[in-house]
C-alpha cells in the first residue's frame, strides 16, 4: 500500500477530486495548508521586499492506495493539476505498514 | 509547448556546461575576480537568448521595457551559486497585464536552469522613490546595469530618476545604510574574530565592501567631494575574500559563506590566497591569520569612509560632551571625536619630537581613548603605524611605561584602546607575547571568540561592572560590581587579564603555566613592585581554578578548603572571582547564565567565609542545623520530635543548602509516605526549576529521574541525593527547561509531574518515554571529545569523586547513572554542565556508605567508558 500526499494549488482540487474518484480511488483526506517552494513563494510579477518569504495558501491531499493504482492514481493528480507555471506544487509517496478499518477491524488493502 | 520545452533544456546544458568549465578554471588557480565576471557573462548571455525569444514571441516587448542588472549582478559579481538580481523596468505607458505572461516565462526558465533568479519589476517612476523599509531595493539599484532591452528608457533612469533620488534622499539613505550596517554588525558582537566567520556579513566581510561602494557613490552623487578607495590594502583584501567565497560556494554546493572549521583545514590544504608562498602542510590556525588581516583592512576602509561623512549635529553634540573630560595634552588634541597628532616636526623646529615617535605621547593618545572613548583619525593611525620602528627604539621600560599601561587599562573605554593599539601593532610592541594569541582561532564549540578578543572582551565585561547596571543581570552585576570596588590593587587585575591567555599561542599542554612564565619577563620590564607582581603571577598561573571548581560540590567542606588553600587571601579571592565571572561572559554571550553566576556568587561567599573565621567549622555547621531543626520546628510546633526525627542523619548539606520552610515541605512529604511512597515536591522558575522527590525506594531513582526529565527536554544542572537514618530519601534535581516547554504551556506543568510521578511509581516506562525523543540521526559533531573518566579520592570527606568528560550526546547522563546503580554505588551530589559539545558530569559517589575502593573504582571506570561507547552507537 502506498501513501501519496500532493500540495497542489486550491483552485484545482476539485479537478483533482473529479479525476481520482474517476479512476476508481475513493478515499481522500483534504488539508488545508500553506507553503512554498524553492521561490519562497514570490510568484507574482511585482514583488515587495526581497528578503521576505511568503507562504500562499495551498491544499494537502492524501490518499492511500494499493500499489496497483499508484500509477494510474499519481498521473491522474498530475494531469489535473498541472499548469506549467510555478507554484504547481509536489507529490510525495511513501509505504504504509497497515491500513485498519476503525468499524470492523478490516486490516490490509480491504480496508482501503 | 514542445519548442519550448526542447530548447530549454539545450538552454539547461549550455548553462551547466559553461558553469562547468568555469568552475574547471577556477579550480586550476583562476582568481575569483575573473570568476564572478565569467558567470556574470554567462548570465548576460542567457538573459538576451531568453528576451530576444520573448520579443519574437510578443513585438510589444521590444519598446518601453528594459531588462537591468542590478546588486551584485549588476557590479558584474556573480558568485558560484548567488542569487541573480534582475529588473523589469518598464515605461509607464506599458500595462502590466501585457507583459506579465512574458516576465513570469523568462523567470521560470531561469529556474528551471537551476538558476535562483531574484526578479523585481517596477515602472521608471517608482524607482525614484525611496522607502525606509524596502532600502534593499534603492541600494542594489544604484549596482544598476542595462542588459538589453529598450536603452532610451534605461538612459532616463540613469540620467534622470537616479540622480533626482539621491539628490532627494541622499541622507536618508546613507542614514538607513548606516543603520542596516550596525544592525548586522551587532548580530556578530561587532567583530571580525569569530572562530568561524561569516565572510559575507561578518565585520570585515564582503558584504561591509559593498558597504564602502555604496557609500562612495551616495556622497559622491549627492555633491560632496568623491571618497577615495583606492588602497591597495583594501583591494587586496577583496581580491582574497571572493577567492575564498568562490572557494567556499563550490565547497558547500550553495550560497553558504561560513568559513567553518572544516573549510579552515580545507583551506589551509589548497594555501587559498597564498601564491607564491611556500606552501609546506599550512597549519588552519595560521592561514586564518591571513584572513582576519584582510578583514582588518576592509573593517579600517569601512571606519574611515564613514568617518569622513559629514556628520550630523546630533552625533556632533554627542562627541563634545565626551572630549570635555579631557585636559589639553602635548602632542595631541581630540577633534569631533578623533585623535589628531600635531603636526609632524618640520626643518623648522628640529628639536622638536614627532608626536607619532614618542612613546609618551603616543600611549598618552590611546589612555585618553581609554577614557573617552574616542577614536584614532586616520591620518594618526597612519603616522603611528608608519612610526612602529622608532617607538621601538624609543621605548623605555620600567614603571614609568606601567604608568601609562595602567592609564590604558583602567579607562572605562580600555578595550576599544587595547584594540586600536592592538590593529597597529603598538600592543605588541609593548608586550610581544601577545604575537603568538593574534587572531588564534581555537578548535573549541564553547568559545565564540579568537583568543586575542576574547582577552579584550574580558577587559570590557569587568568595566562594565563598574556602573551602574540595568538589564536582566543588573542583580548579579551590581554584586559583582562591588567587589570591583573594593579592590586596592585594581591594576593589578586588569594587566592580569591582559596576559592570562598569551600561554594559548604556545601548543603544549596547560596555558595557564604557559601564560605566567610569559608574563613573568613583562614584570620584571614594567618593574611593578614585588606585592602586585607576585600577585599577577599568582592570578595567571591559577586563573582557572575557581571555574574548575564550581564543577565541584560547593557546599562540600572539603572543596571550599582546597579552592581557599588555593587562593589564600581574601584578596587574591576577590580578584580571582572577578575574573572568573568576566572569563565565562567573554567565552560566549549566552555562558554566563543566572545559574552559573548564582553559583560563583556562593562560592565565593562560602570561602570568604572560610578564610575569615578562625573557628573549627564542624561546631559552627551542626550549630547551624540545630537553629535550623528550631525554626522548621517552630513551623509545625506539635511534631517537634517527629521533625529532629526526620532531620537525623541527613547530611550537613542538607541543612546548609534548604530554606526552613522547603525543609518543612519535605517533612510533610515524608509523613505522606505511608499513603504514597513516591512524593514529588516541583517548584518552577523560568531560570531553574526544581523537583524534589521523596521516598523509601532509592534504587534506580538516579538513573529514572533523568531519563524522565531528559524526555521532557530539560537539561538537568545539578542533582543532589540525601537519605536519612530511616532511610528515607530526598533527592533533589534542578534543572533548566532547555525548550521553554515548561515557560511557554503552563498547562503543562501539572501533566509533567505526574508523567514524572508515573516513571517513579514504575507506571510508565522510562524507554518508552525516550523513544519518542531519539529520532533522526545525529549530526556529526563539530569537535570531537575524547571520553575520559578520572576518580579523586581526597577531594571530599565523605565520597570518592568521579568525573566524567564527553561528547554530549542525548541518553549520556542515563547511560552512566544506569551503570553507576548497577554497579551498587549510590549518587550523594551529581553535578552536570555542558560547555558548548563536552559534556562534564560529576558525581560524588559512596558504597555501603563509604568511598570506593581501588578495585570498584577501576571496575566502574571501564563500564562507564564502555556505557558511553554503547550509547553513542
Amino acid at each position: 500500500m502506498q501513501k501519496i500526499e500532493a500540495v497542489i494549488q486550491p483552485s484545482k482540487l476539485d479537478q483533482v477530486k473529479d479525476a481520482l474518484v474517476e479512476i476508481g480511488v475513493d478515499g481522500m483526506t483534504i488539508l488545508e495548508a500553506r507553503g512554498h517552494g524553492r521561490q519562497k513563494g514570490h510568484t507574482e510579477v511585482y514583488r515587495g521586499r526581497e528578503y521576505s518569504v511568503d507562504l500562499l495558501p495551498k491544499v494537502k491531499l492524501e490518499v492511500v492506495v494499493t500499489d496497483e493504482m499508484l500509477d494510474r492514481a499519481v498521473n491522474a493528480i498530475i494531469a489535473a493539476a498541472r499548469t506549467g507555471t510555478i507554484g504547481d506544487g509536489k507529490i510525495f509517496i511513501s509505504k504504509i505498514d497497515e491500513a485498519i478499518r476503525i468499524r470492523n477491524d478490516q486490516r490490509g488493502e480491504i480496508a482501503l | 509547448m514542445q519548442a519550448g520545452e526542447s530548447t530549454g533544456s539545450e538552454l539547461l546544458d549550455q548553462y551547466q556546461r559553461q558553469m562547468l568549465e568555469i568552475r574547471g578554471a577556477f579550480e586550476a588557480g583562476t582568481s575569483g575576480s575573473i570568476t564572478i565576471a565569467a558567470r556574470s557573462a554567462v548570465l548576460d548571455e542567457l538573459a538576451g537568448v531568453l528576451w530576444q525569444r520573448a520579443v519574437d514571441r510578443d513585438p510589444r516587448l521590444a519598446e518601453g521595457i528594459a531588462l537591468l542588472a542590478i546588486g551584485g549582478y549588476g557590479r558584474k559579481e556573480l558568485f558560484p551559486h548567488s542569487d541573480v538580481d534582475l529588473l523589469f523596468l518598464l515605461d509607464a505607458k506599458i500595462q502590466e497585464k501585457d507583459v506579465k505572461e512574458s516576465i513570469r516565462r523568462i523567470g521560470q526558465e531561469m529556474w528551471d536552469c537551476g538558476i535562483r533568479v531574484s526578479q523585481a519589476t517596477r515602472k521608471l517612476a517608482e524607482c525614484e522613490r525611496f522607502s525606509e523599509d524596502n532600502a534593499e531595493f534603492t541600494l542594489s539599484l544604484m549596482d544598476h546595469r542595462l542588459l538589453t532591452g529598450d536603452a532610451g528608457l534605461y538612459a532616463r533612469l540613469v540620467d534622470g530618476t537616479i540622480p533626482k533620488l539621491l539628490q532627494r534622499d541622499q541622507k536618508a539613505v546613507i542614514s538607513r545604510l548606516l543603520e542596516l550596517t550596525n544592525e548586522r554588525h551587532a548580530k556578530y558582537g561587532g567583530t571580525l574574530f569569530h572562530l568561524e566567520p561569516n565572510i559575507k556579513d561578518c565585520p570585515g566581510g564582503l558584504r561591509d565592501v559593498h558597504v564602502c561602494g555604496w557609500l562612495a557613490k551616495l556622497e559622491s552623487a549627492g555633491g560632496g567631494t568623491p571618497l577615495s578607495i583606492e588602497d591597495s590594502e583594501f583591494q587586496q583584501a577583496i581580491e582574497f575574500l571572493r577567492l575564498v567565497r568562490c572557494f567556499l560556494h563550490y565547497r558547500h554546493d550553495r550560497d553558504d559563506n561560513t568559513l567553518d572549521w572544516q573549510a579552515q583545514d580545507a583551506a589551509a590544504d589548497v594555501a587559498i590566497g597564498l601564491k607564491g608562498r611556500d606552501t609546506q602542510k599550512l597549519d588552519a590556525a595560521y592561514w586564518m591569520r591571513f584572513y582576519f588581516r584582510h578583514a582588518r583592512s576592509i573593517e579600517r576602509a569601512l571606519k574611515r569612509i564613514v568617518e569622513d561623512l559629514p556628520q550630523p549635529k546630533s552625533a556632533r553634540r554627542l562627541l563634545l560632551k565626551r572630549e570635555r573630560g579631557i585636559e589639553p595634552q602635548a602632542g595631541f588634541r581630540i577633534d569631533r571625536g578623533r585623535i589628531v597628532l600635531d603636526p609632524a616636526a618640520s626643518a623648522y623646529s628640529p628639536g622638536a619630537r614627532d608626536s607619532a615617535q614618542d612613546p609618551e605621547i603616543v600611549l598618552e593618545v590611546f589612555a585618553a581613548i581609554a577614557l573617552t572613548g574616542c577614536s584614532l583619525g586616520r591620518e594618526a593611525e597612519d603616522r603611528i603605524s608608519q612610526a612602529l620602528p622608532l617607538l621601538s627604539a624609543n621605548l623605555e621600560e620600567g614603571p614609568a611605561l606601567w604608568r601609562r599601561l595602567q592609564a590604558v587599562l583602567m579607562g572605562q573605554q580600555a578595550g576599544d584602546a587595547l584594540r586600536a593599539m592592538h590593529a597597529l601593532g603598538v600592543l605588541e610592541l609593548l608586550i610581544p607575547e601577545f604575537h603568538g594569541i593574534d587572531a588564534l582561532v581555537i578548535r573549541d564549540a564553547y568559545h565564540r571568540y579568537t583568543v586575542d578578543e576574547h582577552t579584550f572582551v574580558l577587559i570590557d565585561t569587568l568595566h562594565g561592572l563598574e556602573g551602574a547596571q540595568g538589564g536582566s543581570k543588573a542583580e548579579w552585576a551590581t554584586r559583582f560590581g562591588t567587589l570591583l570596588r573594593e579592590l586596592p590593587h585594581a591594576p593589578a587585575l586588569y594587566l592580569m587579564a591582559l596576559l592570562h591567555d598569551t600561554g594559548k599561542g604556545r601548543s603544549t599542554g596547560d596555558h595557564a603555566q604557559e601564560s605566567a612564565k610569559m608574563a613573568h619577563s613583562l614584570l620584571a620590564r614594567l618593574e611593578l613592585d614585588p606585592y602586585e607582581s607576585e600577585l599577577v603571577s599568582a592570578l595567571i598561573t591559577h586563573h582557572l581554578e575557581m571555574s574548575s571548581t564550581l564543577r565541584r560540590d560547593i557546599f562540600d567542606a572539603e572543596t571550599v578548603r582546597a579552592f581557599a588553600g588555593k587562593v589564600q587571601t581574601p584578596e587574591m579571592l576577590r580578584m580571582l572571582t572577578l575574573f572568573t565571572y568576566a572569563d565565562i561572559n567573554a567565552v560566549h554571550p549566552d555562558a554566563l547564565t543566572p545559574w552559573k553566576a548564582e553559583n560563583l556568587w556562593r562560592l565565593y561567599m562560602a570561602t570568604a567565609n572560610y578564610l575569615d573565621r578562625s573557628v573549627d567549622d564542624e561546631r559552627i555547621g551542626a550549630k547551624e542545623a540545630r537553629e535550623l531543626v528550631d525554626r522548621v520546628s517552630a513551623l509545625v510546633p506539635a511534631q517537634r520530635a517527629a521533625v529532629a526525627d526526620f532531620v537525623e542523619g541527613l547530611p550537613e548539606r542538607y541543612v546548609l543548602t534548604r530554606s526552613p520552610e522547603q525543609i518543612r515541605t519535605h517533612f510533610s512529604m515524608a509523613e505522606r509516605l505511608q499513603d504514597d511512597r513516591v512524593q514529588l515536591d516541583f517548584r518552577y522558575e523560568p531560570s531553574v526549576s526544581e523537583l524534589t522527590v521523596v521516598t523509601p525506594d532509592r534504587a534506580l531513582l538516579f538513573a529514572n529521574m533523568t531519563g524522565a526529565l531528559a524526555a521532557w527536554g530539560m537539561n538537568i544542572v545539578t542533582a543532589d541525593a540525601f537519605s536519612n537514618r530511616n532511610g528515607i530519601v530526598v533527592d533533589s534535581f534542578r534543572f533548566t527547561d532547555s525548550f521553554r516547554t515548561l515557560e511557554m504551556n503552563a498547562s503543562e506543568h501539572g501533566r509533567f509531574v505526574k508523567s514524572v510521578y508515573d516513571v517513579m511509581t514504575g507506571a510508565v516506562e522510562v524507554e518508552k518515554l525516550l523513544s519518542g525523543r531519539r529520532r533522526g540521526r545525529r549530526k556529526v559533531p563539530k569537535v570531537i571529545v575524547e571520553a575520559r573518566v578520572e576518580f579523586d579520592d581526597v577531594a571530599s570527606s565523605h565520597s570518592t569523586l568521579v568525573e566524567v568528560i564527553a561528547q554530549d550526546i542525548p541518553g549520556l547522563l542515563r547511560a552512566l547513572s544506569l551503570t553507576i546503580a548497577a554497579h551498587g554505588h549510590n549518587i550523594e551530589v551529581a553535578l552536570i554542565d555542558t560547555e558548548g559539545e563536552t559534556a562534564i558530569d560529576v558525581f560524588y559517589l559512596t558504597h555501603a556508605g563509604s568511598k570506593l575502593e581501588k578495585k570498584q573504582q577501576k571496575a566502574l571506570r571501564a563500564a562507564l567508558l564502555e556505557a558511553m561507547e554503547e550509547n553513542a552507537r
